[in-house]
């Protein structure tokens, strides 16, 4: 019985988030674009920060698909793991100005040039070509959980635990999911202390065992745990509630006013770039957006929830005012702001 | 479960596709295992976009048996040439290479090749008769507390391995430590020790680190006794291990087994965790400490068994929660989700003979092991009948490039030679390259563990007394160590 109520939950998710999902319509409508002096003629190399397994990983495949279908043009990627990115923006930033290198990158760019505005400005330094992937963060209890079952009586629990309740995240200095716990934490008056799991698996085996007490995460990466009924929303850190977690709360209908930080993942170029090669590219990954494989990525991590879409303006100003955000709570925290 | 498991093998072997997408992977694993630098990962990453093609289970098993295969692969080049193809072969390293210095390659050799075969083909039958409980359980009862006590379990013995004195020994470990410390650390993510190199905040990557500590540091110390007429070029040895002595290892296969599958059962641990513990139980265990990391037939029997015992295991919380152990299973997620699925509990009412053709294919690509190491190693084994003079640059050549293919950073091949030169004077003053190399890996895994752990419990250490797992681990360790000290003490005093 209980299989058959799983089954039956996870199939009702399925077909709430298939039959909720925005109608899709591709914003650049040149389907095909002739090759500046015949750029690229040879495979371009993309730079992923991170490994081929998470997030970034994943991205970075569905768009060398997406872009490589699109144009016939092979895309290696190159994985440089570690220092939350860092190893892998300074291995980009020394390599050739030329156009046959791009970059992925995280929203983790962002909040280091606003904690060191030496690091490289991803609105700046870099020209965004496309970003692909924009979401939100929730957090999440066991749905089998009997001491709290939604936001406020979770709040209610962690204020009587006089901060011994825990909630696993990637809390390392700076982060978003950091600041996003200030602000939460600030605006209920709620003590809790923050379990910083680099990995995806030990975070999400930590809740599922009971190790923590909640978890911080985006909808796409705790799918499956949503699907198979192991873990439920309690709130939506967005303005509005997402069709698809029509009965979750948002921040703001809990009486937190502030403007909620997003996680993205986007593709860059040198802006010393030539221009009409830049132009090229911001086409080809534009438009690699909208390849059905890229698509198909999108719906199945939940990042057709909201919209996922900026072209270079866009994420120009989506990076812009995430820096501004995240230098003001930086100084508000008092954290050595460079 | 035999109805099941019959099926799946029907399935396995019922298209002749099949059998080739399961031969490709039981050869390519075992040949990406072997080359080091270039990982069974290497191969997992080459292959993702090409398993869209193939059915979901044919994906998803090819991926499983080169995980089974790719775990073995790297123990041949760590016994005959002292270059693990990857972390989790280091430990095999410790005593398979000296066992070549002695004319003793093939005991070395048929051992990691059977034992490898019997870690994984147990692990394969245990994951096939209990996969949700035993996830369900390790991760209601393992966090990171009890993972931490794990580590300092396991480091209590590593001064008794390989070092000329035990606080040598000690001093080996420490400084295996206090490398595993540069880098980002792993709660807060602030940088140490890294001297404004942002490469370096990555830390200290552990493939050039062990191919420099062990195979380029062989490298000195070969070529300083060919220079001052004192080499001996190794002798083939031909004769596998005996019956009798595989029965008398017999305790320290199950052991390995447990060993190996209780650290793959872990989300996020696997099989790097999985051999060094597993080899560091063997030296706990053994009345002969100071044997190890000098060719002893038991080390390798250890590591071998216990790194492919992890496979099994890993594959756990992978298919019955969706949590992947290590870096491979977590592509086994992309596998999965290209085809529309996601591991999890869900995947065994959605899509059972998906699940039995992967359980079946890892029991026989372990089973594989047995029979192509074998008929291989015959061949293999006379690779060490060339001449240094060539053998050297060959394997130089080879541990650059797969410092630097890892992750494509100039940085690993400079790591790799510091590590080589430091290696090598350590050796001449009786200092252990397997304590640095077991201080570096396991110190990596404990800190995170740690620091986490003193998150949930409020820095309050007390607190893990209360986790019983946790505390009998931390109190056996502590036990160990006075041993450990105490003998050394007594050792000194008889000597003066």
């Amino acid at each position: 019985m209980r299989k058959l109520l799983v089954i039956g939950v996870a199939a009702t998710m399925m077909m709430a988030v298939g039959g909720s999902a925005n109608a899709f319509e591709c914003k650049v409508k040149e389907t095909s674009m002739d090759k500046p002096g015949g750029f690229p003629e040879r495979a371009l190399t993309m730079i992923v920060p991170y490994g081929p397994a998470g997030g970034s990983g994943q991205v970075a495949a569905a768009m060398a698909e997406g872009v490589t279908g699109l144009t016939g043009v092979a895309i290696n990627r190159d994985h440089k793991p570690g220092g939350s990115g860092t190893v892998g923006m300074t291995a980009y930033m020394a390599s050739p100005a030329d156009g046959y290198n791009v970059l992925e990158h995280i929203d983790d760019a962002s909040s280091a040039h606003a904690l060191d505005s030496s690091r490289p400005n991803p609105a700046e330094d870099l020209i965004p070509l496309v970003i692909s992937q924009v979401t939100f963060s929730q957090i999440y209890i066991r749905t089998n959980e009997t001491r709290y079952n939604d936001w406020d009586s979770f709040v209610a629990w962690v204020k009587a635990q006089g901060g011994k309740a825990t909630i696993a995240n990637v809390s390392k200095e700076g982060s978003m999911e950091r600041v996003t716990m200030k602000f939460i934490t600030d605006a209920t008056g709620m003590e809790i202390q923050q379990i910083s799991f680099d990995k995806g698996a030990p975070r999400y085996g930590a809740l599922l065992g009971g190790q923590v007490d909640a978890l911080f995460e985006q909808p796409g990466d705790v799918r499956k745990f949503l699907d198979a009924d192991n873990f439920k929303p309690i709130l939506t850190i967005f303005d509005e509630r997402p069709s698809v977690f029509a009965d979750v709360p948002t921040h703001r209908e809990m009486g937190m006013d502030f403007d909620p930080l997003l996680r993205f993942r986007g593709f860059y170029v040198h802006k010393d770039a030539p221009a009409d090669r830049v132009k090229w590219l911001q086409w080809a990954f534009q438009r690699g957006y909208c390849q059905d494989s890229y698509q198909a990525f999108n719906e199945s991590k939940f990042m057709t929830v909201i919209d996922s879409y900026r072209d270079t303006a866009g994420a120009r100003e989506l990076i812009t005012r995430s820096i501004a955000q995240y230098r003001d709570v930086y100084k508000s925290m008092g954290m050595d702001v460079k | 479960m035999l109805e099941n498991f019959l099926a799946g093998t029907g399935a396995l072997f019922g298209d002749p596709f099949t059998i080739a997408i399961f031969v490709f992977g039981v050869v390519g694993g075992m040949l990406f295992g072997a080359i080091p630098g270039v990982s069974m990962l290497t191969l997992a990453a080459i292959l993702l976009p090409f398993t869209a093609d193939l059915e979901p289970a044919q994906g998803v098993m090819l991926f499983a048996v080169i995980y089974c295969t790719g775990t073995y692969g790297g123990a041949i080049t760590a016994i005959l040439f002292n270059i693990p193809g990857a972390p989790e072969n280091a430990p095999t390293a410790f005593d398979g290479y000296p066992m070549t210095r002695k004319g003793q390659s093939g005991k070395a050799v048929g051992a990691a090749v059977l034992c490898s075969a019997i870690g994984g083909v147990a692990s394969a039958l245990v994951m096939m008769a209990a996969t949700e409980p035993l996830a369900t359980w390790a991760i209601r009862n393992i966090g990171p507390p009890e993972i931490f006590a794990l580590v300092f379990f396991g480091l209590a013995v590593a001064s008794s391995v390989g070092g000329r004195t035990i606080w040598k020994g000690w001093m080996s470990v420490l400084l295996g430590l206090l490398i595993a410390t540069i880098g980002q650390d792993p709660v807060g993510g602030i940088n140490r020790y890294n001297f404004g190199f942002t490469d370096l905040a990555a830390g200290i990557a552990f493939v050039p680190a062990i191919l420099g500590f062990f195979a380029v540091s062989e490298i000195f110390v070969q070529a300083e006794k060919k220079a001052t007429g004192q080499f001996d070029a190794p002798k083939v040895g031909m004769s596998f291990p005996t019956v009798i002595e595989l029965w008398m290892h017999k305790f320290a296969v199950l052991r390995s087994i447990l060993v190996g599958f209780f650290c793959g059962i872990l989300p996020g641990i696997g099989a790097t965790l999985a051999a060094f513990m597993g080899y560091g139980e063997a030296v706990r265990w053994s009345k002969n400490k100071e044997e190890f990391g000098k060719g002893k037939l038991e080390g390798v029997i250890s590591s071998e068994t216990a790194n492919n015992a992890a496979t099994g295991a890993a594959m756990i919380p992978l298919l019955a929660l969706g949590l992947p152990g290590g870096a491979l299973t977590a592509m086994m997620v992309a596998v999965f989700q290209m085809h529309d699925l996601e591991p999890g509990p869900l995947v065994f009412y959605n899509s059972p003979d998906l699940i039995w053709i992967v359980f079946a294919a890892m029991f026989y690509a372990n089973l594989s092991i047995l029979f192509i190491g074998l008929i291989e190693t015959k061949t293999i084994l006379y690779l060490l009948k060339i001449p240094f003079q060539f053998l050297a640059p060959l394997i130089l050549l080879l541990a650059t490039i797969g410092a630097y293919i890892s992750r494509g950073l100039v940085l690993d091949v400079m790591v790799m030679f510091a590590a080589g030169i430091l290696g090598f004077l350590l050796r001449r003053t009786g200092y252990s390259i397997p304590g640095i190399v077991l201080g570096l890996i396991l110190g990596k895994i404990g800190e995170q563990n740690f620091a986490q752990g003193m998150q949930m419990v409020h820095y309050d250490l007390g607190t893990y007394f209360s986790r019983p797992i946790c505390s009998i681990l931390i109190v056996a360790g502590t036990l160990t160590l006075a041993a450990g000290l105490y003998r050394a003490f007594a050792s000194s005093s008889n000597t003066a």
